[in-house]
């Protein structure tokens, strides 16, 4: 029986369908079976990161009305076996969903995947409500600015009181990925900490991703940037995914910039 | 120089104090507990027995060291 994580945001555009990709074909790297779901029915997006835009047959709404089975939905990803992909409708709107059919697909993908990870639409309307109904854990994607992290307290929130996991009584895991950070803008104090970040929402971090043009070079292609062993960024998610399965990865700390510290080991010999 | 690298060390303690007080008026208006929906709608039902109700409003106050809940119930105008 797997676990079933509910990738989320609050507000759009901070990076959250670049990290289901990533934490999804890093987790398969890790020697876990995994499937990535997108939840942005009406905007579908993570075909196109993975780059099985073309490959998508059938999405998750024609599962979850019966129409096809999972194993029909599922598209393997070409660069790891361990990773599988159930795209979004892209015809249908959101309203669509409701708790018993996304029950039974996200029950049937948690007995047959280690980590069902979930995209979900950002915005706190049904759709989002639907991602995070069934979840063991959430994992919020912020980047370091107000909008995007007031957003995430709301979706925080929402998630705290519409969880079936919550009404059981029980608690949802919640960890924060910081997404974007620029090292010398935290350094000048221009950029929220990501201290600072973790005192406002009082949850815990599960990782830090720099900003890293590398990012967008690898959606054009359609390969994750988890791949690309020179970015930053990607060495980032290969931090997290490992943290995701358990492993002791310790805390890089991407808010100091490389140059500072040369600077600083120049004064030194000053 | 001096006054201008000060200046710019202030940005982010303002977006942090700014986000503090907006998250916690957020907060605030928002249902505290998990089981605040069902509540509501249990004190409808059991309100409806006896006379037309249009609405349930829960609240939380937290005064000092006390918390309290207060619970507004809005009757149907035609009762």
């Amino acid at each position: 029986m797997g676990i079933i994580i509910a990738v989320i945001s609050g507000k759009g555009g901070v990076g959250k369908t670049t990290a289901v990709a990533n934490l999804g074909l890093g987790v398969a790297m890790n020697d876990k079976t995994c499937v990535v779901v997108d939840f942005d029915i009406g905007q579908r997006n993570l075909d196109m990161i993975l780059g099985l835009e073309n490959r998508v047959v059938y999405d998750m709404v024609q599962v979850m009305e019966g129409e096809a089975t999972v194993k029909q939905a599922l598209i393997r990803s070409k660069v790891n076996n361990n990773l599988q992909f159930l795209a979004a409708s892209q015809s249908k709107d959101k309203s669509v969903l409701n708790s018993d059919k996304v029950y039974k697909l996200v029950k049937e993908l948690k007995e047959t995947f280690d980590y069902v990870i979930l995209d979900s639409p950002a915005g706190i309307e049904s759709g989002f409500e639907h991602t995070i109904e069934f979840a063991d854990a959430a994992i919020i994607v912020v980047n370091p600015e107000v909008s995007s992290i007031r957003d995430a307290d709301r979706a925080i929130g929402i998630l705290d009181s519409k969880s079936q996991k919550v009404k059981d009584g029980e608690e949802v895991a919640k960890y924060l990925v910081i997404n974007r950070i620029v090292a010398n803008m935290v350094e000048s104090g221009e950029m929220l900490n990501s201290e600072d970040i973790l005192d406002i929402l009082s949850i815990k971090l599960v990782g830090k991703v720099p900003e890293d043009k590398g990012v967008i070079d690898a959606s054009n292609q359609g390969k994750p940037v988890i791949l690309d062993k020179n970015s930053i960024a990607g060495q980032a998610y290969k931090r997290i995914s490992a943290r995701l399965c358990g492993k002791k990865v310790e805390m890089k700390n991407v808010e100091v910039s490389d140059s500072s510290l040369f600077t600083k080991i120049k004064g030194i010999f000053r | 120089m001096f006054l201008d690298w000060f200046k710019k060390k202030k940005s982010a303690s303002v977006a942090r104090d700014r986000l503090t007080i907006a998250i916690m008026s957020d907060r605030d208006g928002r249902n505290i507990y998990p089981f605040m929906d069902d509540m509501k709608a249990e004190i409808v039902e059991v309100v409806k027995r006896y006379i037309g109700v249009r609405g349930v409003e829960i609240h939380k106050e937290v005064d000092g060291e006390f918390e309290a809940i207060s619970i507004d119930v809005l009757l149907d105008k035609n009762n």
